[in-house]
C-alpha cells in the first residue's frame, strides 16, 4: 500500500466534515473516490495534501508522512478551478512546471508536448482569461500532470467537459495509469468511475461506507440483480409477494433480489405465465451500489 | 529559495508589462523632472523682475530742504532705478510726462508725506522696492538734518549678513554647510520623503491586491498545495518590491540625468543620501508588505482590500506627517520616539539621518527595530496568510482570526 490514511478527523466548528476516515490506495492504482454531494470528498483531499490541517489522524505515502516528500511528487486538480487570468497559456504552464521542480528547459518541452496532446496548440499565446471555461480546465489539467507526479489527486476532473474531452481525458488518465503512476479522483458520475477504476472508496457524511477492489465489492454484493423478459406478459410478477421491478425496460424487467426471494421460484412463475425469452442474474452496477449504500445510510 | 525566486519572477514579470506600470513610470519621471525644474524657473522669473528698470519722476511740493539729492545719493550707485526731478512742473504736467514716456510713476513729496502716482498701482513688488529706496533716502535725509557727519552715516548704514551653521552633537564641530546647502538638503529630503511615502502606499497596496487577486481567481488552492504559504508570501513581497526598486531607479536616474542638463535643483544629490533612502525604503517596504499581504489574505475579492488595509495606510500617513514635522525640529521628542516605532520609523528616521545627524547608536537601533518588526510581522502574517487564503465569503472578524490562529 502506498497511500495510507488512518483515523482522519476534520471538524469545522459544529460540523464534522471528515469523521474517523481510514482507507488505503495501492501504488499504481486508478482509484475512484466517491460520495454524494457534501460527503467530505474535497475536505479529505485537502487534508491529505496538507492544505488544511487535520484535527486527528495521519496520511502516509510509502511509510513517510506527506510533508517529507519531494516537492512536485503529487499533482492536484482542485474542484474550484483557478489560474492567473492575465498570464499566457504557455507562460502559465511553464511557471506551474517550474514551481513543481522542473528545469526551465524541461518545463517548456513538456508544456509543448502536452499542449498538442490536449489540442490547445493554437491557443498557446492567448491569455488564460480569453479561453473558454472548458479550455481553461484543460490548461489546468496539463498544469496538474505536467511534472509527471507520482500521485495525481483530481477533484471532479470530468466536470464541465464536453463528451469529446471527457473521452480524451479518460484516455490520458489510462495512459498515465499504465506508466505506473497512482491516480485518485473523485466523481459522482458512477458510469465513468466504473469504466476506468479498479479500486474505489465510497464515503458519506465523512464516514467510509466501503472501499476496495471494485470487482470484489460487486461480487460480495452477490448476483442480486435479476433480469427477466416474458413474451407478451409484463404482469407475471404480481403473483409473487414482495417483488417489484426497479427498472422497466422494453426488452426486460429488472428486479432487486433479497433473501426472501428465490430466483428459481420467480423463473417458475414466469414460465407458467408465458414464453421466457430472457433470464439473467447479474451483479449490481456501481450506481445501484451507490444508491443502496448511501440511501440506507441516509 | 529557488522557488521563492520563481514566484517573485512571475509577480515581477506579470506586472512590469502592464500598461498601468509603464504609464506611472513615465508620468512619474515627468512629474519629478518638472518638480525639480520649477524652483529654478521661479527664481529666474523673480530675477527678471528685479531687472525691470524703475524710472521715477519726483516732484517736491514743500519749500523746505530738498529731498531729491538724498534720493539720488541712495539710488545713484544702484542698478535698475533712475530718479528724475520734475522741479517747476505742475502735478498734472508731471503725470502727463510719466504717461507719455512710459515711466514707472510720479513720487509726490510734501514734508514727510510721500505719495506714488503710478499707472500700474497693483504691482506690489515694485512698490516695495520703491518704498525701500525712499525709506533709505529718508533716513539719510533725517541724519543730515540731525547734523551727523559722513563717517557717522557710514557707521549707521553698515550691514551684516547672517551666516547659519549647524553643529553636530557628536563632535561639537561646525559642519561645512552653508545655509544654501541646508536649504537644498531640506528640499531634497522633502522630495525623497514624499517618494518614500508614495512608495509604501503604492507597493503595499499592490502586495495586498496581489494576494486578493490570487484568492479571487482561485489559483490559491493550487499554489498552496504546491508551495509553502511563506514562500508564496515572500515571493510576492520580493517580486513587487523589485518592481518598486526598478521604478524608483528609473525615476531617480532620469531626474539625475536630465536635471543638471536643465540646470535643475538637485544637481548635488549625494550618494550617501540615496543609499539611506534605499535602505529605509527596503526596511519600511518589507515591514509594511508583510502586514499588507496578511490583509489581502483576509478578503475574498480585490474590491474589499481597501477596507482591511485602511488602518495601516493611516499609519503611513501619520509617519509622513511626523517625518514632515522633523524638518523644523529634527531632534525633538516626537521625532525621537517616532524613529523607534516600526510604523513611523522608516520615514522619520530617514529624514533625521539626512537632516540632523542623529547618533550612530540611534540609527542602528532603528534599523534593528525595523528588522525585528519585519520578522515578527512576517511570522504573524504567515499564520494569518495560512488560514486566510482558503477563507471565502464573509470576512472574519478579529476574534475569529485569533481563534483560527490558535488552532
Amino acid at each position: 500500500m502506498s497511500l495510507v490514511v488512518t483515523g482522519l478527523i476534520k471538524r469545522f466548528r459544529d460540523i464534522t466534515a471528515v469523521d474517523d476516515l481510514s482507507f488505503s490506495v495501492e501504488e499504481g492504482s486508478l482509484f475512484g473516490f466517491l460520495g454524494p454531494n457534501g460527503a467530505g470528498k474535497t475536505t479529505t483531499m485537502r487534508v491529505i495534501l496538507g492544505i488544511i490541517k487535520a484535527d486527528k489522524g495521519k496520511t502516509m505515502w510509502k511509510g513517510l508522512p506527506f510533508d517529507q516528500m519531494e516537492p512536485g511528487f503529487f499533482g492536484y486538480l482542485p474542484e474550484e478551478r483557478g489560474l492567473y487570468p492575465k498570464m499566457r497559456v504557455l507562460e502559465h504552464l511553464e511557471f506551474l512546471g517550474r514551481i513543481n521542480g522542473l528545469s526551465r528547459i524541461q518545463a517548456s518541452k513538456k508544456t509543448l508536448t502536452w499542449i498538442e496532446r490536449f489540442d490547445l496548440g493554437d491557443l498557446r499565446n492567448k491569455k488564460v482569461e480569453e479561453l473558454s471555461k472548458g479550455n481553461q480546465q484543460k490548461v489546468q489539467m496539463i498544469g496538474t500532470l505536467l511534472h509527471e507526479p507520482e500521485l495525481l489527486i483530481l477533484d471532479e476532473p470530468f466536470g464541465g467537459l464536453d463528451p469529446v474531452n471527457v473521452a480524451l481525458l479518460k484516455e490520458v488518465l489510462i495512459e498515465i495509469h499504465q506508466r505506473g503512476k497512482t491516480i485518485i479522483f473523485s466523481s459522482h458520475r458512477m458510469d465513468q468511475v466504473e469504466e476506468i477504476c479498479k479500486d474505489i472508496a465510497l464515503i458519506s457524511h465523512g464516514r467510509l461506507l466501503l472501499s476496495g477492489n471494485l470487482k470484489e465489492i460487486k461480487r460480495s454484493m452477490g448476483r442480486s440483480i435479476m433480469r427477466i423478459s416474458v413474451e407478451g406478459n409484463k404482469e407475471f410478477w404480481t403473483e409473487i409477494p414482495g417483488l417489484q421491478p426497479i427498472i422497466d425496460r422494453a426488452d426486460y424487467l429488472e428486479f432487486q433480489l433479497n433473501e426472501l426471494i428465490n430466483p428459481n421460484d420467480v423463473l417458475q412463475v414466469a414460465m407458467a405465465a408465458g414464453q421466457v425469452i430472457h433470464f439473467e442474474l447479474v451483479e449490481p452496477s456501481l450506481n445501484q451500489i451507490f444508491v443502496e449504500k448511501v440511501g440506507a445510510k441516509a | 529559495m529557488k522557488t521563492i525566486f520563481i514566484l517573485a519572477r512571475r509577480d515581477f514579470m506579470s506586472r512590469v508589462k502592464r500598461p498601468s506600470y509603464i504609464i506611472t513610470t513615465i508620468i512619474g519621471s515627468l512629474i519629478l523632472i518638472g518638480l525639480t525644474l520649477i524652483p529654478p524657473m521661479l527664481d529666474n522669473l523673480a530675477h527678471e523682475e528685479n531687472l525691470t528698470n524703475i524710472e521715477l519722476l519726483v516732484l517736491e511740493q514743500s519749500n523746505g530742504a530738498s529731498f531729491v539729492p538724498f534720493l539720488e545719493q541712495t539710488t545713484g550707485q544702484k542698478e535698475g532705478i533712475n530718479i528724475r526731478s520734475a522741479r517747476g512742473k505742475s502735478e498734472v504736467e508731471a503725470y502727463a510726462l510719466v504717461l507719455d514716456e512710459g515711466l514707472t510713476g510720479l513720487l509726490l513729496i510734501d514734508d514727510s508725506s510721500f505719495v506714488l502716482l503710478s499707472p500700474n498701482s497693483l504691482d506690489a513688488g515694485l512698490h516695495n522696492r520703491i518704498e525701500a529706496h525712499v525709506n533709505e533716502a529718508f533716513v539719510r535725509f533725517n541724519a543730515a538734518k540731525l547734523g551727523l557727519s559722513h563717517g557717522d552715516m557710514q557707521v549707521l548704514f553698515q550691514r551684516i549678513s547672517l551666516d547659519v551653521r549647524e553643529i553636530s552633537p557628536e563632535n561639537g564641530h561646525a559642519l561645512e554647510k552653508s545655509s544654501g546647502a541646508h536649504e537644498q538638503a531640506l528640499l531634497l529630503t522633502y522630495f525623497l520623503l514624499f517618494m518614500l511615502y508614495m512608495a509604501l502606499i503604492l507597493y503595499g497596496n499592490m502586495v495586498a491586491s496581489g494576494v486578493a487577486e490570487e484568492k479571487s481567481s482561485r489559483i490559491m488552492e493550487v499554489m498552496v498545495s504546491t508551495v509553502k504559504p511563506t514562500q508564496l508570501m515572500f515571493g510576492k513581497i520580493i517580486g513587487v518590491g523589485a518592481l518598486g526598486l526598478v521604478q524608483f531607479a528609473i525615476w531617480v536616474g532620469s531626474t539625475l540625468v536630465l536635471n543638471p542638463l536643465a540646470k535643475g535643483n538637485f544637481s548635488s544629490i549625494s550618494l550617501e543620501v540615496l543609499l539611506w533612502f534605499g535602505l529605509y525604503f527596503i526596511l519600511g517596504y518589507f515591514f509594511y508588505a508583510s502586514i499588507f499581504a496578511a490583509g489581502g489574505a483576509l478578503v475574498s475579492r480585490v474590491e474589499e482590500v481597501n477596507q482591511v488595509i485602511t488602518i495601516f495606510m493611516m499609519f503611513i500617513v501619520v509617519g509622513f506627517f511626523v517625518a514632515f514635522s522633523t524638518f523644523d525640529n529634527p531632534n525633538g521628542k516626537l521625532s525621537m520616539i517616532a524613529s523607534f516605532i516600526p510604523f513611523t520609523a522608516p520615514m522619520v528616521m530617514f529624514s533625521r539621518v539626512v537632516l540632523a545627524n542623529p547618533s550612530i547608536f540611534q540609527v542602528i537601533a532603528s534599523i534593528v527595530i525595523l528588522i525585528l518588526s519585519f520578522l515578527g510581522g512576517t511570522w504573524i502574517s504567515a499564520k494569518v496568510y495560512h488560514v486566510g487564503i482558503l477563507l471565502y465569503g464573509k470576512r472574519p472578524n478579529l476574534a475569529e482570526i485569533v481563534r483560527l490562529l490558535r488552532d
